[in-house]
């Protein structure tokens, strides 16, 4: 396809889209093109507008570096107030110009334009930069994730409406600016917001994401964040005694406090945050899982309140000889189990408790049971045949997370081989597999009720299962890069899920749709918490730790960056006042949550007005450990910390 | 940031690509399409290792390794390179030349038949899972699982420059107690910055920890204290107790000086060697306390009760050894270590002549001289012994000028009449020969003449001399050359020396610690105390061993050989080499000595480890005096020791048991 005829095709391109068959023929024959490149006339939609609004600028790759520094000069040169806000807009403007470039064949610009403006992006930009500079070559953009993500959709700039009048003003007086206008219409989003010009710390805390900042309308739905009503405990043979023991104990802990407050609120409408029981269909309970609850209540009576004052203990399990091979780690809610994802395929279940790991008997066996027996639960286990450690095989790939069921019969696990398998703790062997992933599935949760869980992939999608389904129930779409980590809320309601495109964004199982799209990560997210009270939500990234106010997808508090490495556990204490992060920098470290929580509040009772944390008056404390990441975290139903994390050498 | 370390674009070179491309047999690759195919490949080659970092991140990892590649290739519905497992990080090599800078990853050509007749490889331990406290109530507690409370680094910039520590916010850090209640609150509320004042007081278990260590470290049994050094050498988080362990040792050998007993001093260098060893501490600011400590047992006049059985010789050898150890860790331009204890030496070594020479010492130079004349040889030997250790540079400039010297007492001691101080001459002789042979070996052309020799070095000149061609043939393995020594007979310029405790102390003692003072502002400790006066015998000593290590099989050969000569027996334990030495070589049986019987005093080197302990029961009751057991609890005692049990879980009712904590020492 000859260089000049790019527009030409572009035109003709167009007056086919539009059906305009006549001036389509006079314009064949005028240009004299020939029939064969009909068929070329593929040209991408985006490509097509700026070739079709730029054209004419395209042949001098020199006005680009003086319209960017004019854009530059005016940002800089405007007032304060809307100084932060307008620099937001440099980045894309700047993105859109190297593509352009490259688009024209204007390679040795573009890399100039590069060299000349990407150091003075913000930092947080650099590692997309690193990204998008190997694309050096315009059949290198198809194939480029990244520029690919650019070039097809719009970055969202929120500009307060005095700013975006300053900039309106700014493109009309300048006669050279015609590129800026351009990509300013084609390839961004104003967001027009009433209201003063943001900060330098506002915007910074909201900026990041790989398409810039969310748009006000897109977090309006209203997010049913509270807690569900506890169905059954009144059912509950056993703990009865227990919870009149536990009323009368003054330091009552806050969990009961909780559920207490809605058996009082059986007038539905009285707690207008949480959802109808049966938004979300919950499996009915079964007689060993009410056993379980019984026991979780009564531990549950047992916890020691934490505080800054009375900080958790924490007993860490050392995985030796893992070296870099044990990747994911997930302890049972009732703490006596850990199981263990390799890089070689397979799983390991440990004991953590001097009871061991029994399997059912054989089938044959099994007949025989009595099944009216009361104790038929334990007959049908094996007498002999008991281990404290137990391997299950079956995936073909590095297993990259495990979880254990809310009543610790199953076992779910992750794979890079884009499965995700069901496995038995009772027969200790695979119950199903699901297939639904095209690539790797980094993530795997299960629903706080159990029977749902919910998948995270490579795939950029996020799938909703049920277990006795074969295929997912929801898929969730609308990340533009890798889904890297998933969470299920508290009352089975929600997803939250954090991903490559630096955005946490939170799902309604029931609709499917994206209620709430949260920036502010400078960086991919590896992993989510949700608190215990079900409003916020603490997601970690490279270092950086974030809780956001799911009531309103804004940051809550941006936690001081001190951890130096991914961090890939977090865990919040049973009753919800100390907030667990661990690294890869083998450090723990604890958060103060019930001050975060408040000063949240405070603030948002103050003006809505987040800042960011210069002191570190937030970390209580931090535990370094021997030479071993952290890759778990859990609090035991009576506020013990247990952290895993593989012993790796002395190097 | 600056440019330069802002890469945009690293690429392959088009070089690169045409040695690839004659690699595979295309001779003549175009200049375009060379350029076109790097392009291409460093873009596809970018784009892979981008992919790889998710699976690296996801793998919860921080170091990209192989595997990573072969999934990011897999998401591409590429097949993956097969062959390239590699456990661990591949170790690049660089190398350079003709201005040309190349990395590559060695591969070693592997015969096949070897791996098949190799015995199978060890199956790899299996994955097991281990629980301790990382922290208890939101203390950590120091046990070896953890890591040391202030790291090494820490302690390092704390000793450099103090006013970091008050600068830096409350320790957020695991170390130390936590912040909370009052102390809390009251930090909270006030703004104004107070200087924190440091704790001294050691917890309990410190405290027994304490007086374990140094009952053990002194004590008689060879097993714990075996164990006592090890835990000295190897525990983290001994900073604490650190300035107490200095003074122990700094307090101990002052007053064993005193009692000369060598066996204490042997056993308090041992515990510096422990802590020097230790990697989680830095010594720099107990450094005041340890070098008086060490200079006392290297140059100090009498070590032992009776200098001419007792072999001292190997404990200066030691302290030697350490002080260097200290000058290489601790040197630097502003402490200026190493200058300061070349200077203590050199000033012990001070000839007359010399002294005369320097100008500016002031008014007490004519009794520096005369008293330098008086210098022991026991302190010469450990002034050399001492600058020997610092490398041949310094044995360069501080001991050749002042061989003659140094000869003229050796010549003087060995016509004397005191067995010791022959024994000390004979020494001194024979280490100034093996120091300074194969440094003089440097210094000058090959034709050996004896007499130029004795023409520069004086009395030394011709056993150096011989010394000297040894060293130069030594590789041939031939002998001296036949070349026999003139015996000289230049008259010694001072009459015999009289023996060690006929000399005037306190001159002798003020001398020793000026030369200290420059170091610190402390005395080195000099042996004051007259020794019981053994008669000196005419010949020389029954054999007598150290045996600086652990070692076994030569011990019992030894044993056979010399059964009578148990009390001069001394064990020690270290991880230097094993040094067995053995005066008036008649009847030793050593497996590598060439015993002849006229062969002058000579030095065995064995190497072995293992535990004496069917030596040690014999000759430590032999050698362990009662003073040693007051000593400790006099030192002990220092410390109050109010037993107070602890609870360790102030919460019993709500945290389950600790888990087991068993050996974790393949952890350390």
């Amino acid at each position: 396809m000859g260089e000049k005829n790019t527009p030409l095709l572009a035109v003709l391109q167009l007056l086919r889209k539009y059906n305009l068959k006549g001036t389509e023929d006079i314009l064949r024959k005028e240009a004299s093109l020939g029939d064969v490149e009909f068929e070329n006339l593929d040209l991408p939609e985006v490509e097509l507008a700026s070739i079709l609004t730029s054209h004419h600028t395209e042949s001098d790759p020199y006005s680009y570096e003086f319209a960017y520094d004019n854009l530059k000069k005016f940002v800089e040169n405007s007032l304060d107030i809307y100084k932060h806000e307008l620099s937001t807009l440099l980045y894309p403007v700047f993105v859109h110009m190297y593509l352009a470039l490259i688009l024209y064949d204007h390679n040795e610009h573009a890399n100039n334009f590069l060299e000349k403006f990407g150091p003075e992006q913000e930092d947080y930009y650099q590692e997309d930069l690193k990204r998008l500079s190997i694309v050096k070559h315009k059949d290198q953009i198809k194939g480029n994730e990244l520029a690919e993500i650019y070039s097809t959709n719009k970055f969202v700039v929120q500009l307060s409406r005095d700013a975006s009048s300053q900039l309106k003003r700014f493109l009309q007086e300048q006669k050279s600016s015609t590129v800026i206008i351009n990509i300013i219409n084609n390839h961004i989003q104003v967001d027009v917001h009433d209201g003063p010009g943001r900060t330098q710390a506002q915007v910074r805390s909201t900026t990041g994401g790989l398409l810039g900042e969310a748009t006000r309308n897109e977090n309006r739905t209203k997010v049913y964040y509270g807690l569900l009503k506890e169905p059954d405990i009144q059912v509950l043979p056993a703990p009865v005694e227990d919870e009149e023991e536990v009323e009368e104990t003054p330091d009552k802990p806050k969990k009961k406090k909780a559920k207490k407050e809605h058996i009082f609120m059986k007038k539905p409408k009285s707690d207008p945050n949480a959802p109808p029981n049966d938004r979300i269909p919950l499996p009915e309970l079964k007689e060993t899982d009410k056993i379980e609850k019984g026991k979780a209540l009564r531990e549950a009576s047992k916890r020691i309140q934490l505080g800054p004052e009375s900080l958790p203990s924490i007993c860490f399990y050392t995985l030796l000889n893992s070296g870099h091979t044990a990747i994911c780690t997930d302890i049972c809610d009732d703490s006596t189990l850990l199981a263990v994802g390799f890089s070689n395929s397979t799983i390991k279940v440990w004991t953590l408790t001097p009871v061991k790991l029994r399997g059912m008997k054989s089938a044959e066996k099994l007949i025989d049971i009595d099944r009216e027996a009361g104790d038929v639960l334990v007959r049908m286990m094996e007498e002999r045949d008991r281990d404290t450690c137990r391997t299950l095989f079956g995936h073909s790939g590095p297993v990259y997370k495990v979880a254990f069921d809310p009543f610790k019969t199953m076992l779910l696990s992750a794979s890079e081989d884009s499965t995700v398998r069901l496995w038995s703790l009772q027969c200790w062997t695979c119950l199903v597999v699901y297939r639904g992933h095209v690539w790797p599935v980094w993530d795997v949760r299960w629903s706080p009720h159990g029977h749902y869980f919910v998948t995270a992939g490579h795939d950029r999608t996020t799938r909703l299962w049920a277990t006795d389904h074969h295929q997912p129930l929801r898929m969730f779409s609308g990340h533009l890069s890798d889904v890297d980590c998933v969470q299920f809320h508290p009352n089975s309601n929600y997803v939250a899920t954090g991903s490559s495109d630096r955005t946490v964004r939170l799902w309604d199982c029931l609709t499917g749709t994206q209620v709430r799209i949260m920036t502010g990560h400078k960086s991919t997210i590896f992993t989510l918490a949700f608190s215990i009270c079900g409003r916020w939500l603490a997601s970690g990234g490279n270092g950086e730790l974030i809780v956001w106010d799911i009531s309103t997808g804004s940051p809550a508090a941006l936690l001081p960056p001190m951890h130096t490495a991914p961090i890939h556990a977090l865990a919040f204490s049973r009753d919800g006042t100390i907030l667990a992060s661990g690294s890869l920098d083998c450090s723990i470290k604890l958060w103060d949550f019930n001050a975060i929580s408040e000063e949240a509040n405070g603030e948002e009772a103050g003006g809505a007005t987040t800042t960011v944390q210069k002191e570190d008056k937030f970390l209580l404390r931090s535990f370094a450990t021997k030479n071993s990441p952290i890759k778990g975290l859990h609090f035991t139903r009576r506020n013990l910390l247990l952290a895993v994390g593989s012993y790796e050498g002395s190097s | 940031m600056g440019d330069s370390d802002f890469a945009y674009g690293s690429s392959l070179s088009v070089d690169s690509m045409k040695t690839i491309a004659e690699s595979i047999g295309i001779a003549s690759l175009g200049d375009d399409a060379a350029k076109e195919l790097a392009d291409d490949v460093t873009f596809r080659l970018k784009v892979i290792v981008q992919d790889s970092m998710k699976f690296m991140h996801h793998s919860k990892r921080q170091k990209l390794s192989i595997t990573d590649i072969d999934n990011a290739l897999k998401i591409k519905n590429i097949e993956c390179q097969y062959g390239f497992i590699q456990p661990d990080s591949l170790p690049f090599r660089f190398a350079s030349g003709g201005g040309r800078e190349l990395h590559f990853v060695e591969e070693k050509e592997v015969d096949l038949s070897d791996i098949l007749s190799a015995p199978p490889p060890k199956i790899p331990l299996d994955v097991s899972v281990r629980a301790h406290w990382l922290s208890v109530d939101g203390v950590q507690p120091t046990v070896p699982e953890n890591p040391p409370p202030l790291s090494k680094e820490a302690q390092k910039s704390e000793s450099v420059d103090p006013i970091s520590k008050l600068s830096k916010p409350t320790n957020k850090d695991a170390a130390g107690k936590p912040m909370c209640g009052k102390a809390a609150r009251l930090k909270a509320s006030e703004s104004v910055h107070v200087k924190q004042l440091a704790t001294h007081e050691l917890s309990v278990e410190q405290q027994l920890y304490y007086k374990e260590i140094t009952e053990a470290c002194v004590g008689s049994d060879e097993g714990r204290r075996a164990e006592a050094l090890q835990s000295l050498a190897c525990d983290p988080g001994l900073h604490e107790m650190l300035p107490r362990m200095c003074t122990f040792i700094s307090e101990g050998v002052k007053v064993n000086v005193v009692q000369n007993n060598l066996a204490l001093l042997i056993y308090l260098m041992r515990m510096v060697k422990a802590l020097l060893d230790n990697q989680s501490l830095y010594l720099e600011k107990y450094l005041h306390e340890l070098i008086p400590s060490v200079s006392t047992c290297i140059v100090s006049r009498q070590l032992c009760l009776r200098p001419e059985m007792d072999n001292h010789w190997a404990l200066r050898d030691f302290a030697a050894r350490l002080m260097a150890q200290i000058c290489k860790a601790f040197n630097t331009s502003t402490n200026n270590l190493q200058t300061r204890v070349t200077r203590l030496f050199a000033r012990a070594l001070q000839c007359p002549s010399q002294t005369n020479n320097e100008t500016g010492v002031g008014p007490s130079m004519v009794t520096t001289m005369k008293e330098s004349e008086k210098t022991p040889l026991a302190s010469l030997y450990g002034a050399v012994q001492g600058l020997a250790e610092l490398g041949p540079e310094v044995i360069k400039v501080f001991i050749l000028p002042r061989v003659r010297w140094l000869g003229e007492r050796v010549e003087g001691a060995l016509s004397g009449l005191g067995g010791a101080d022959r024994l000390a001459a004979s020494n001194l002789k024979h280490q100034l020969l093996k120091v300074l042979a194969p440094v003089v070996r440097q210094l000058r052309q090959p034709p050996d003449l004896a007499d130029e020799y004795k023409r520069d070095y004086g009395y030394l000149g011709p056993s150096l001399q011989q010394a000297v061609s040894k060293v130069r043939s030594s590789p041939a393995g031939g002998g001296g050359g036949g070349a026999v020594a003139v015996v000289t007979c230049t008259p010694p310029l001072v009459p015999a020396a009289p023996s060690p405790s006929h000399h005037a102390h306190t001159s002798h003692l003020s001398h020793t610690a000026k030369t200290v003072e420059t170091m610190a502002t402390r005395n080195v400790v000099i042996s004051a105390s007259p020794a019981p006066q053994s008669p000196a015998p005419s010949t020389p000593p029954p054999q007598k061993f150290v045996i600086v290590s652990q070692q076994k099989p030569p011990q019992i050969n030894l044993q056979q050989t010399q059964p009578a000569s148990g009390p001069g027996h001394i064990v020690v334990h270290s991880s230097q080499p094993t040094i067995v030495r053995s005066q008036n070589v008649q009847s030793v049986v050593v497996t590598s000595g060439p015993a002849g019987g006229a062969a002058p005093p000579q030095k065995v080197v064995v190497v072995g480890v293992q535990q004496p302990h069917h030596l040690a029961p014999a000759t430590q009751a032999s050698i362990l005096p009662a003073a040693s057991v007051g000593l400790t609890a006099a030192h002990v005692s220092q410390a109050p020791v109010s037993v107070v049990a602890k609870p360790v879980f102030a919460r019993g009712g709500a945290a389950p048991p600790p888990p087991e904590l068993d050996d974790l020492s393949h952890l350390a």
